[in-house]
């Protein structure tokens, strides 16, 4: 669409305002990310260019858990309770190392997934929003995950070392994103997500089980969260109780930044995926490299996840997040 | 001083890729009643939500006494001496008869920041006895009145402080024969104090009789301005259409013998508080006519045909015995749907056109891996929607920005894309002009004659009559009669079962 507008523009100088505003907005994710890589490079002289390795461990987990949000955000919902699910399947991951590693890695799966599915009961079956619900079920599983690492952190077994490679967290990732892209790009489920974002009930008429729809899509947000665990805890070695602390917000501001609009539908694009979570690494890296404190990153952060999202909010259709 | 009040010069508006109005000028003089008309979506409604306010025109001006006017608002408008009576409800829930009549304009009734509402009330019921609406009590809530109160007393706001301009934009369409009346006499009382009046109507017999002078717009591009005097409905809708109507409107084949064959069988469906226990039997390639009262239930029968209804009992049974409780099996059994509520149950609207085509034949369309391609779906979307002839710049267009008649032809390439062999079409020729009802009674024809079949819902007498091999009435919420198709039936007969 944009190079088709560039082309009209070059073809026979007509552009129209519209369209100019349409170009910026959907250009602006990754000429954002191109801009404040190469300025952070140059006000930290090369330094986050040469600890690239450091920044790009910190993607992996982000991104996979954001591609499950961006399933359900394209829908039309939310999901904060996913740090929780991080947390709670972290812990599994854990106990379940010293066992078996594949045991541990569909240990982590199924907590999220169960956990997913706990969120699609209260939303699909008992009609209830779903950023009402996964709040609740964020402070549910918080308390879980306090009570159960608050006295001494979980430790994993030390096998899960030998798996702290970039070949391994790099392929997961890349995994996840491959399939998540060709079910989100290439098959009827991908088409329904959206279609449903846009306009549920008309879906509904047109033959789609969407209340399955909703239901799957919760319980594969979870199980691909509860797979990042594995991730973060090959990272790690062990559980601590902020284990996913935050995790909800770093997903939501990377996909706002990423270009995604938050009451999803049909202008959802599977780039924002990918574009929003390098954008939001590098951003936060690069003001950490800055020196600047906690409190400041903060305040940063709030001022540019609320002009991405004054952007890229599809007013035509917003007062339908579910 | 001349006697042009408004004139129009070179207003042009586009809502995204569609051009609403392109370069439209003409005249309106003082002391007149000037209609305005058109097919849906030929810009009418655009022209004069531009002139009072509610919409901003791109390009143009409007020039009232020779003075341009430009108002960002509807109070703006009223300053300027523009009002309009607005198709939907114009009153707001929550105020008073009192407040909305002065909406905008409450600063009369305030003294030191307090507004004095015994005043405003005074006021309010002098110009309801004026108008002799004196059943309406200012003091009272809005809400209270039903809408054809309600109108009145938007007639009331709207013309009160003779307004250089009127608009009045489909409003009889909602009111009984007295409400109509009542506009009429308020449009002339205009007229005669050497105030405009703007008409905008759909019902040509009216237009001829009320207005004097008529002017028609087509596709958003201004046609001709003629005396109502002389001209007639022929002439009129030719203007509109852009060629001759001729030819077969509906179906003129009486006393063809209808299939033996039972292709649906309703038994007993209740659905609560909408219908009760009805039964009847479709037959192969019959158009089946439903009509009554938008109240009496008739709409909910292609929902409960459809699996669609909450709460339904009884039963849909198919003649290889499947049962219909649901819309996923409905669909999977060839049965498509188009509901009268067609921007919320029938399209996703911020959608395209390519996806709204596709979204129930997805599995057809996908290969032996579950695999979709981008190609695929496109050239099945085109096709059909080429099909319908459905006017749009290239399928990956959202349906949002289509007229009705447009919408309406996309829900029914979906349906004719999944060739569906039983099809529940509530009101399908709802707001749409007449060429594209044309080509939708055409289309049913065929469907019926290559062996389908059809349950028609309308509010339209005239098009079951014409339609319809057999037509049921519906009164509150039961089957209250059944005619069979014949050239002797008239709207009379119908009714007698209806009320």
């Amino acid at each position: 669409m944009p190079i088709q507008i560039l082309k009209n523009f070059f073809k026979t100088g007509e552009l129209k305002k519209q369209h100019v505003i349409n170009l910026i907005r959907s250009s602006l994710p990754i000429i954002g990310l191109i801009t404040v890589f190469i300025v952070f490079n140059a006000l930290t002289h090369g330094n986050m260019w040469s600890s690239r390795k450091l920044i790009l461990n910190q993607i992996y987990v982000v991104m996979i858990a954001a591609t499950g949000v961006f399933f359900i955000m394209s829908m039309g919902g939310l999901d904060f309770s996913q740090g929780s699910i991080m947390g709670i399947a972290s812990i599994v991951v854990c106990k379940l190392s010293g066992t078996n590693i594949w045991l541990a890695v569909a240990g982590g799966i199924l907590a999220g997934a169960a956990i997913g599915a706990f969120n699609a009961y209260f939303y699909v079956g008992r009609k209830i929003k779903s950023f009402i619900v996964t709040i609740c079920t964020m402070f549910l599983f918080r308390g879980v995950i306090k009570y159960m690492a608050s006295n001494s952190p979980v430790a994993a077994s030390m096998r899960v070392y030998d798996y702290d490679t970039t070949a391994i967290k790099l392929g997961i990732t890349a995994a996840v994103l491959l399939i998540s892209f060709i079910v989100f790009r290439f098959t009827s489920f991908g088409i329904h997500l959206k279609a449903i974002g846009a306009g549920e009930k008309a879906v509904k008429f047109a033959g789609v089980r969407t209340d399955r729809v909703k239901f799957l899509i919760y319980v594969l947000a979870g199980a691909i969260t509860g797979l990042a665990a594995f991730v973060n805890i090959v990272k790690n070695g062990s559980a601590t109780a902020n284990v996913g602390n935050q995790l909800e917000t770093q997903i939501l501001i990377a996909l706002v930044l990423g270009g995604m609009p938050i009451s999803g539908g049909a202008k959802v694009k599977f780039e924002n995926v990918i574009v929003g979570s390098l954008l939001y690494i590098v951003l936060t890296n690069g003001l950490i490299m800055m020196g600047l404190t906690t409190q400041m990153m903060q305040l940063i952060q709030g001022i540019v996840f609320l002009i991405f999202v004054a952007l890229f909010a599809d007013r035509e259709n917003l007062s339908v997040i579910k | 001083m001349s006697d042009i009040r408004l004139e129009v010069k070179k207003v042009s508006k586009t809502f995204g890729i569609t051009r609403a109005l392109q370069d439209v000028s003409f005249n309106i003089a003082k002391g007149e009643i000037h209609a305005l008309i058109g097919e849906n979506g030929s810009g009418k409604s655009t022209l004069t939500n531009s002139l009072a306010g509610i919409y901003h025109k791109d390009r143009g001006t409007f020039l009232l006494d020779g003075k341009e006017v430009d108002p960002a608002n509807q109070v703006e408008a009223n300053n300027e001496g523009i009002s309009i009576i607005v198709q939907e409800l114009g009153t707001l829930d929550g105020l008073t008869v009192a407040e909305n009549i002065f909406l905008g304009h409450e600063e009369q009734f305030v003294k030191f920041g307090i507004k004095n509402t015994a005043a405003m009330n005074k006021k309010a019921n002098e110009l309801l006895k004026k108008y002799g609406f004196d059943k309406i009590k200012a003091p009272d809530m809005i809400d209270d009145y039903n809408f054809e109160d309600r109108k009145l007393v938007e007639i009331v706001k709207a013309t009160y402080f003779s307004p250089k301009i009127v608009v009045i934009d489909e409003t009889t369409t909602a009111l009984s024969r007295e409400g109509r009346d009542e506009l009429y006499k308020q449009m002339k009382r205009i007229r005669e104090e050497g105030n405009t009046v703007i008409f905008i109507s759909h019902d040509l017999p009216e237009v001829l009789e009320m207005s004097d002078t008529i002017t028609v717009l087509r596709d958003g591009v201004y046609i001709d301005t003629v005396k109502s005097s002389e001209i007639d409905e022929d002439g009129l809708k030719k203007l509109m259409v852009g060629r001759d109507v001729t030819g077969a409107y509906y179906r003129t084949d009486y006393g063809e013998e209808v299939s033996k064959e039972v292709v649906m069988k309703v038994s007993d469906v209740t659905v609560p508080g909408l219908i009760s226990d009805v039964s009847f039997e479709l037959h192969k390639g019959e158009i089946l006519g439903f009509g009554g009262l938008s109240e009496s239930g008739m709409h909910e029968i292609g929902k409960a045909c459809f699996g669609a209804s909450f709460d339904r009992t009884g039963s849909v049974t198919l003649s290889d015995g499947t049962h219909i409780n649901d819309i996923p099996t409905a669909i999977a059994h060839s049965i498509a749907y188009t509901s009268k509520d067609r921007d919320n149950e029938s399209l996703v609207m911020n959608q395209s056109i390519r996806d709204n085509i596709c979204l129930p034949s997805l599995r057809e369309l996908s290969n032996k891996a579950h695999m979709l391609s981008d190609k695929k779906l496109k050239s099945f979307a085109e096709e059909f929607a080429k099909k319908m002839s459905t006017k749009m710049q290239s399928v990956d267009q959202f349906v949002s920005n289509l007229s009705g008649g447009n919408k309406q032809k996309v829900v029914l390439a979906r349906w004719i894309g999944k060739d569906s062999d039983i099809l529940l079409l509530d009101s399908p020729t709802r707001g749409i002009d007449i060429k594209v009802k044309q080509d939708i009674y055409r289309l049913m024809d065929e469907m019926r004659k290559s062996g389908k079949s059809i349950i028609m819902i309308s509010e339209e007498l005239t098009e079951l009559i014409g339609m319809c091999d057999r037509i049921i009435i519906m009164k509150d919420g039961r089957i209250n009669g059944e005619l069979l198709r014949s050239a002797d039936i008239d709207e009379n007969s119908l009714i007698a079962n209806m009320v």
